[in-house]
């Protein structure tokens, strides 16, 4: 549906509701509504035309408007465009009514709102803490601007509450925060029945820093190395998120060389996340030569990025208007060279993989994440292409040179660990064969453009599509070049709770394996 | 079964011979480097690096880098007006002692967690330790609040590049069976808890070590509601190895050196 027969079917539909609406950055469509009507507009984009939420946040604007306001990002992924519903909250009512029963993506979302910013979720159906723990006292939210950033308060001492499951021989394990592998904290609760797992709860925000606070009133120059430091893996994802959103404010194009090598970072990015994952999945049903094969090519991914800048997590290689320095001329040679070696390995170690029997008895029909499920939590990524969502942000809404690039997007349907393994594999040739076609079709030219100062209050979307999945961004500019409000939607945040219900009903010994195929990250969902 | 053993044959072996053979630093981003006499003091670069690393001192005329606190981000080469400062490719940083990483004088934030453990920690102690350990090591790593790329880099210990197990140093599940804490992150609010559990459960003697910057000082996240400017707030720390995150070798080279073995 185009924008103009969106905004006139809405119009037709609630005509009382609609208070203004606005088109900028060219696809992203503001309607700013009223309070009362948000949840039946929700539900008619969500529910009847089929839009996903992509994100949903506050932002304090009491010191523009007086009030509060909260966005919520629909997307129609066939037309490219965003749909962002804006309802404004006064002061003195300090709660909204919660879509969450109609809208099952927005649960999470709420909660954040919630304790951040202290704005009530009416009629949700569990608005239990989220960010902080028991130990963060009541009454305090950091995201209001008139909290401070350095403001520590006292550490208060109120029990966690858990989803209890009741019945004959059901008992509960904890697990964490403290893992036994190398990996982030997290503290999942399990509620079994013998072996089979009838409920798991993810207490997640153990290293919740504090980032989007950090942000407000940091400069655009530093505030990017912030953006490259929220999720380690997923460096050069965030950081070109974070990049496209301030350009789009700037109003800059980046030159065409800068767009092209973007596209190699980001896919290099992928290759390296993917050999990772695959490699802990071999190494969680002890299938150790296959692991140690992909770690040999992980490793000689990070060769390649220690070549061409020196830094093996990709850092400081973006910029906004562009990269840093020309880090590609020269080295081309070398580099498709180390890019068909990996590509030669990866073909016959997957011949290996698949004829063993063992290993595939192990990852077949294991932690099977349901389409319907999927769907209806957004769930993004290697996860949700594994079950049938077909969506990739490189597809859906084309940025830096992917529009000028020849790929697919991997789509199987079983949702199993299986499944994830073939998705991530099929798209580590996928990203090899988009670095071989940036190299071979990069245009010449200079690799960034000057930034001019930017307006105060302005808003602007990035997306990218990181190793993990769907990877939304959302700024709004301060004066005198400062960030008033940066929200970040990790594709972690859309997935934990669709891995909580993709272990029920598995055994116990399955989890780390389940987790891992998802890879989720702790960090860029925490913040 | 055959194709496995031909891969086998094909990659006998990876690994590389760090620390007794230095890699091919030509190209690693490390430690920013200061000419002093080029310098003008300007302070271009004491405004602008991200997580506020560079200090000047007006009186002495000198502009020094805290590298506890460095993100290695390259952004003050890259401004300078008088091309004074460059990346040297230095990434063998980590020291025992967190002033060596300094140029201003370290404020410490008080400890407040109780903890018996504390007193008995000394240098005595590590000579012991020492005795007890000999050449063998098990480490558990902690994540106290890293953006998970320090926590990677560890990760890569174990893969046929580095396998640290050759330097008898291996990785334990619990830290019921460490003698080494590897921390990463700035231990943040709610991590606070499990770190101080963590340490109370490893057994004396025991090793801190504080790996990134996050961990040595708090880097870009210091002093946020939710962080702690690093983790020697809350434990003693025996080395700091600086980096964002430090590379491999780096590791290597800090968990050696808090065993005097470099």
């Amino acid at each position: 549906m185009t924008i103009i027969k969106l905004k006139s079917n809405l119009l037709d539909i609630f005509p009382d509701d609609i208070h203004r609406s606005t088109l900028i950055n060219k696809n992203e469509f503001y309607i700013q509504v009223d309070s009362r009507s948000i949840v039946k507009i929700c539900t008619y984009l969500n529910g009847e035309l089929g839009y996903a939420l992509l994100t949903l946040f506050a932002n304090d604007e009491r010191t523009l408007t007086g009030k509060y306001a909260i966005y919520y990002g629909f997307a129609d992924r066939k037309k490219s465009q965003l749909i962002i519903i804006k309802t404004e909250i006064a002061p003195t009512a300090m709660s909204f009514q919660s879509i969450s029963a109609k809208v099952h993506a927005a649960s999470g979302y709420e909660r954040e709102i919630k304790d951040l910013f202290g704005l009530i979720p009416l009629g949700h159906p569990d608005a239990k803490r989220l960010v902080f723990h028991g130990n963060w006292p009541n009454g305090l939210f950091p995201l209001r601007k008139d909290y401070d950033l350095h403001h520590k308060p006292h550490f208060s001492k109120k029990e966690t509450k858990f989803k209890k499951i009741t019945g004959e021989g059901v008992f509960e394990i904890p697990v964490g925060p403290v893992h036994a592998g190398i990996i982030e904290p997290g503290h999942f609760r399990f509620s079994l029945a013998g072996e089979p797992i009838l409920n798991l709860e993810a207490q997640l925000y153990y290293v919740h820093k504090g980032i989007e606070k950090m942000a407000e009133s940091m400069s655009v120059e530093k505030c990017f190395y912030l953006s490259e430091r929220i999720s380690g893996d997923e460096t050069f994802a965030n950081s070109l998120a974070y990049c496209q959103a301030i350009e789009k404010i700037a109003g800059v194009a980046v030159p065409p060389r800068a767009e092209y090598m973007r596209v190699l970072f980001a896919e290099l990015e992928r290759l390296t996340s993917h050999l990772g994952d695959l490699a802990g999945i071999c190494l969680d049903v002890a299938y150790g030569f296959a692991a140690f094969q992909f770690r040999m090519m992980r490793g000689w991914s990070y060769l390649i990025a220690d070549d061409l800048c020196g830094m093996r997590f990709l850092r400081s290689v973006n910029k906004p208007g562009g990269l840093r320095m020309e880090f590609v001329e020269g080295k081309e040679k070398g580099l498709i060279d180390q890019l068909m070696k990996i590509k030669k390995e990866l073909e016959e170690t997957v011949v290996i993989i698949k004829q063993n029997t063992m290993f595939i008895d192990r990852v077949e029909n294991t932690g099977i994440l349901k389409s319907a499920i999927a769907f209806d939590l957004n769930a993004v990524g290697p996860g949700g292409r594994a079950s049938g969502i077909s969506h990739d942000v490189r597809k859906n809404f084309p940025y830096a040179a992917y529009d000028k690039l020849i790929f697919d997007t991997p789509n199987y349907v079983d949702g199993d660990v299986n499944s994830r393994i073939r998705v991530k594999l099929h798209e580590c040739f996928i990203s090899i064969s988009l670095m071989l076609q940036v190299i071979e079709t990069m245009p010449k030219g200079p690799i960034k453009e000057s930034l001019p100062e930017l307006l105060s209050h302005q808003v602007a979307f990035g997306m990218t599509e990181a190793p993990r999945g769907e990877n939304i961004h959302w700024i709004m500019t301060g004066e005198n070049d400062t960030i008033f409000r940066y929200k970040i939607r990790t594709p972690s945040f859309c997935n934990w709770p669709a891995l909580c219900h993709a272990v029920s009903g598995n055994i116990i010994p399955d989890f780390p394996l389940i987790n891992k195929s998802f890879n989720l990250s702790y960090a860029g969902n925490d913040l | 079964m055959f194709k496995v053993i031909k891969k086998i044959l094909q990659y006998p072996r990876l690994t590389q011979d760090y620390p007794r053979k230095a890699p091919d630093a030509r190209l690693f981003i490390g430690k920013p480097i200061i000419d002093q006499d080029h310098c003008i003091l300007c302070g271009e670069c004491v405004r602008r690096c991200p997580s506020g690393a560079i200090i000047m001192n007006e009186e002495a005329g000198r502009v020094g880098f805290n590298y506890d606190t460095c993100l290695f981000c390259t952004l003050c080469a890259e401004v300078c007006p008088e091309a004074a400062i460059t990346m040297s490719s230095a990434f063998e940083l980590a020291e025992k002692d967190r002033t060596k990483l300094r140029a201003s004088t370290l404020v410490v934030e008080d400890r407040n967690i109780p903890d018996l453990s504390y007193e008995i920690i000394s240098d005595l102690l590590r000579e012991k330790t020492q005795k007890i350990f000999g050449r063998s090591l098990s480490i558990r790593e902690v994540d106290a609040g890293s953006c998970n790329g320090c926590d990677y880099e560890i990760n890569a210990l174990n893969n046929p590049f580095n396998d640290i197990e050759r330097l008898g140093i291996h990785f334990v599940a619990s830290p019921r069976h460490a003698d080494m804490l590897l921390v990463t992150g700035t231990a943040t609010r709610n991590m606070e808890l499990a770190l101080v559990k963590t340490y109370n459960a490893t057994p004396d003697p025991k090793l801190v070590v504080a790996v990134g910057a996050c961990a040595c000082s708090g880097g870009i996240f210091k002093n946020s509601y939710a962080t702690r400017n690093g983790i020697d707030c809350i434990l003693p720390v025996d080395v700091y190895i600086p980096g964002c995150p430090p590379r491999p070798q780096a590791i290597i080279y800090g968990i050696l050196k808090v065993l005097d073995r470099i």
